[in-house]
């Protein structure tokens, strides 16, 4: 159905793709695979007509591709979801389908649009209503809305880059199925995933890219999450860090009756209470939507408390500045990274100045000090494992993965005495991931106090010495690293327990 | 760097060529025109001295406006308060005439800085204390500071019999220093240089600039930094209303040498397009307050010498807009903040 054959792209010194031949046959999901920066989304980019290759031809069902638009990729029969969605906030679901759809007609025709909505929905088991304002959706049903998108305009061939990274299990659970019945009807899939258990169930065959090039494709019968993990790589990630036996010091962290409502006003938070103390990883587990995400803006204090109240180290920060909070020794990875942890215009270097830019070594004086923050960048960059030109790189010029690195870096690097991570490994590829948890727990050996917030269960039981359960805006259950198993904790993710 | 001098010239360019065409539909013959255009600007050191004069103002307002803009607060309240800083500058020089003059021309213009930075925080303390858009706040208060004028030249400051409203003239000791003997180029010029390059090195090299750029570039972010938006806010309205009044000041201190009424007269808007060809950087404003205060001075001679209406520079003003702004959102969509 496709063909790319020798595909060659180049960002400056950056080789993002050095001659990449793929192939996609119809009816089938294909997954492509690679550490972060090896070149996924370019190469996804190329064939939808986003970025134009230096080399390389594409043929996509018999006909060639060349120096085509999204526009002609979508005429064509391809459709791509990205990272980011591409979506319109403020529309409803069906003026976000009409947008540059020649479909809709010279005169919109509505009815007829949200209709044919409403029937690929049913067809498909999306569960979307056409009138409903796209901002008001859950990233999940956002997803659902660039799928009907791209099937209303005709798409044979659909690229998901990175679908379920932000995706909470529930929501994963019912993508899935829709993949496969798109599969059962001829079309093809190209799956972009870090999650290699994903890959596993739902791919017929996987591609790995590693450093622009293909480094193996195989079936996946047969492959399990270690073949595909070393073919990324190209060498067996080492075993993680052995968890050193730390006992917990004095609680850094208190937080008591907390109460916060939402961005719409709707109370999300209704009154949690607990504690973390020194050398202590907490872990948070439930499912997205469960009031993680306003808990985590009330302690980094980007969200108001309406009640209750939390102390750093013994210093009530209930209603402190982000800067107080910080000079009392947090750190804040946050789970929106585009927008609210990074500055996507901005180079690496001022990124990691972000939140200090006040302080040395990035201030002298009343001038900025480039050269130490330059400085600075580059060894961050070396240590953190950023796929990057240099310090001076946008950050809007990294892969996703490398984007959340900076984050880790700049969060990281200061050593804190409480890291408050919320979904921290997203987007990450495997080695990454066991990058991340591995300072997680060197942080956890020197003493910090870590509340780790996080969808995935695997890795919460990898890093928790506790682990609490949210569930309705009420934290439901907490067990110790010993009594935790996985039956119990998705009972009570759930609810139910 | 080239990127943007090249869409610049090529905005100029087209602009220049779409209003030939417009010349030659006239029936005049456009390089006749263009040539009175070049000679009325440039044609003799009085020409460009009077067109130097003209973009110390531009240069200082546009500044501010730039500022603004990058650290997203829309302040279109250039005008008012450009008018604020020539009423404070003529106060200053009329209550204390026998000042002696170093004294006296300084402390006029400081006090037009002065002015105009409080008629910006003013629109910015209702912003920030009432909720009501800068947009509107600043654009009503043009109105207002223009109408301030004119009430203190029909009253107090207004030189009696003289049918015009307008206050006497200013002491000689309240004049701007001439920069070059024998014409009429004052140091405004110089004072607007120098701005350029302190705005620049605050923008690019102070926690302070880079807590505009970061706020401009994303709200979330910046209040993950830990930035203190209406601290930043109030501080960018009153730089910027600080080089608008200063503007203002110059404008009365160095060309007209007493307040007239009406002498801020669309400063405020042209500050906003030389901001905006400018690509809201300091020394992107430079050469496109020179082209706005040349082009303005040659449109005059044009007219009188081909009878092409001077009007005619709004246009090319408008058109080179379009384009330079169509450049850099095609070939800007990952331009560093
Ligand atoms: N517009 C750009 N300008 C400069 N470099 C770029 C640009 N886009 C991508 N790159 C570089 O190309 C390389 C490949 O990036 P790409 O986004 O394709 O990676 P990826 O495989 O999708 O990674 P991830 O899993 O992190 O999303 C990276 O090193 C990235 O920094
Ligand atoms: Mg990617």
């Amino acid at each position: 159905m496709l063909e790319m054959r020798g595909i060659e792209k180049s960002f400056g010194a950056v080789r993002a793709n050095r001659g990449i031949d793929v192939s996609i046959p119809a009816g089938r999901i294909v997954g492509l695979l690679g550490e972060n920066g090896s070149g996924k989304t370019t190469l996804m980019n190329v064939l939808f007509g986003m970025v134009r290759a230096d080399a390389g031809t594409i043929t996509f069902d018999g006909r060639p591709l060349v120096h085509h638009t999204p526009h002609d990729a979508i005429a064509a029969g391809i459709g791509m979801i990205h990272q980011h969605f591409m979506l319109v906030p403020a529309m409803t679901v069906a003026e976000n389908v009409m947008l540059g759809w020649e479909d809709a007609g010279a005169w919109l025709r509505h009815d007829a649009v949200a209709q044919r909505i409403a029937e690929t929905s049913t067809a498909y088991g999306l569960d979307l209503d056409p009138h409903a304002v796209v901002g008001a959706l859950s990233l999940g049903a956002q997803q659902r809305v660039e799928i009907v998108k791209a099937l209303l305009r005709g798409a044979r061939l659909l690229v998901l880059d990175e679908p379920t990274s932000n995706l909470s299990p529930p929501e994963v659970a019912r993508l899935l199925p829709v993949l496969r019945k798109l599969r059962a009807e001829g079309r093809s899939v190209v799956f972009i995933s870090h999650k290699l258990q994903e890959v596993l169930d739902l791919c017929d065959e996987v591609i790995v890219l590693r450093d622009g090039a293909v480094a193996g494709a195989c079936p996946v019968a047969g492959a399990t999450r270690e073949t595909l993990a070393t073919m990324m790589v190209g060498r067996e990630l080492p075993p993680p860090l052995a968890r050193v036996e730390t006992t917990p010091g004095r609680e850094v962290l208190i937080v008591s009756d907390l109460r916060a409502l939402d961005d719409a006003g709707v109370e999300r938070l209704h009154g949690v209470s607990f504690s973390v103390r020194a050398g202590e990883v907490f872990a948070l587990a439930g499912v997205d939507g469960n009031g993680q995400a306003e808990l985590a803006d009330v302690i980094g204090g980007l969200r108001e408390a309406m009640h209750g109240s939390i102390s750093i180290d013994g210093d009530d920060v209930t209603h402190a500045t982000v800067t107080r909070r910080l000079r009392a020794g947090l750190a804040h990875v946050p789970a929106d990274r585009a927008t609210t942890g990074l500055v996507s215009a901005m180079t690496i270097a001022e990124n990691l100045a972000l939140r200090e830019s006040d302080a040395p070594p990035f201030r002298r004086g009343p001038w900025l000090d480039l050269a130490a923050t330059r400085a600075l960048a580059d060894e961050r960059i070396a240590a953190y494992g950023v796929r990057a030109e240099g310090g001076d790189a946008l950050v809007a010029t990294l892969s996703g993965g490398n984007q959340q690195k900076v984050i880790l870096a700049r969060e990281l690097g200061r050593r804190p005495a409480l890291l408050l991570a919320a979904q921290p490994t997203r987007g990450l590829d495997p080695g990454a991931t066991r990058f991340v948890i591995d300072q997680v727990l060197a942080l956890r050996a020197e003493g910090a106090a870590v509340l780790y917030i996080s969808t995935e269960l695997e890795e919460v039981m990898a890093v928790a010495d506790r682990i609490g359960v949210m569930f309705g805006g009420r934290l439901v259950g907490v067990v110790s690293r010993d009594d935790a198993d996985l039956t119990t904790l998705g009972l009570m993710m759930a609810g139910a327990a | 760097m080239t990127a943007t001098i090249t869409r610049g010239l090529t905005g100029v360019g087209a602009a220049l060529a779409i209003a030939a065409l417009l010349v030659l539909s006239s029936g005049k013959n456009p390089l006749v025109a263009y040539e009175a255009l070049a000679q009325g600007a440039f044609g003799s050191p009085d020409r460009i001295a009077v067109a130097l004069n003209k973009v110390a103002p531009y240069l200082l307002t546009a500044l501010g406006v730039a500022l603004c803009f990058r650290a997203r607060v829309i302040n279109i309240g250039g005008e008012g308060q450009i008018a604020l800083g020539g009423l404070g500058a003529a106060w200053v020089a009329l209550t204390i005439p026998a000042a002696p003059p170093v004294v006296l021309v300084v402390l006029s213009a400081l006090a037009g800085a002065v002015a105009g930075a409080m008629w910006a925080g003013l629109a910015a303390l209702i912003r920030l204390t009432r909720g009501v858009h800068e947009v509107l706040v600043t654009l009503l208060l043009n109105f207002v500071g223009v109408l301030l004028v004119a009430e203190a030249l029909h009253g107090d400051l207004g030189e009696p019999g003289a049918g015009f409203p307008q206050s006497p003239l200013l002491e000689r000791g309240a004049w701007l220093p001439k920069l070059v003997k024998g014409t009429d180029l004052h140091v405004g010029i110089v004072i607007a240089i120098v701005a350029v390059f302190v705005v620049h090195r605050v923008l690019w090299h102070t926690p302070f600039g880079f807590r505009l750029r970061v706020r401009g570039a994303s709200e979330k972010a910046a209040a993950y930094a830990g930035i203190d938006m209406h601290r930043s806010f109030m501080g960018v309205m009153l730089i910027s209303g600080a080089l608008a009044g200063l503007a203002g000041a110059i404008d009365v201190l160095g060309v007209h040498y007493r307040l007239i009424e009406g002498f801020s007269s669309g400063f405020g808007f042209t500050a906003v397009s030389i901001a905006l060809i400018g690509g809201l950087s300091p020394l992107g404003v430079l050469p496109a307050a020179l082209f706005f205060g040349f082009l303005e001075t040659g449109a005059l001679a044009m007219q009188r010498a081909v009878g092409v209406p001077s009007p005619l520079v709004s246009v090319i003003q408008g058109l080179t807009m379009v384009f330079v702004l169509a450049a850099i959102a095609l070939g800007g969509a990952r331009r560093r903040v």
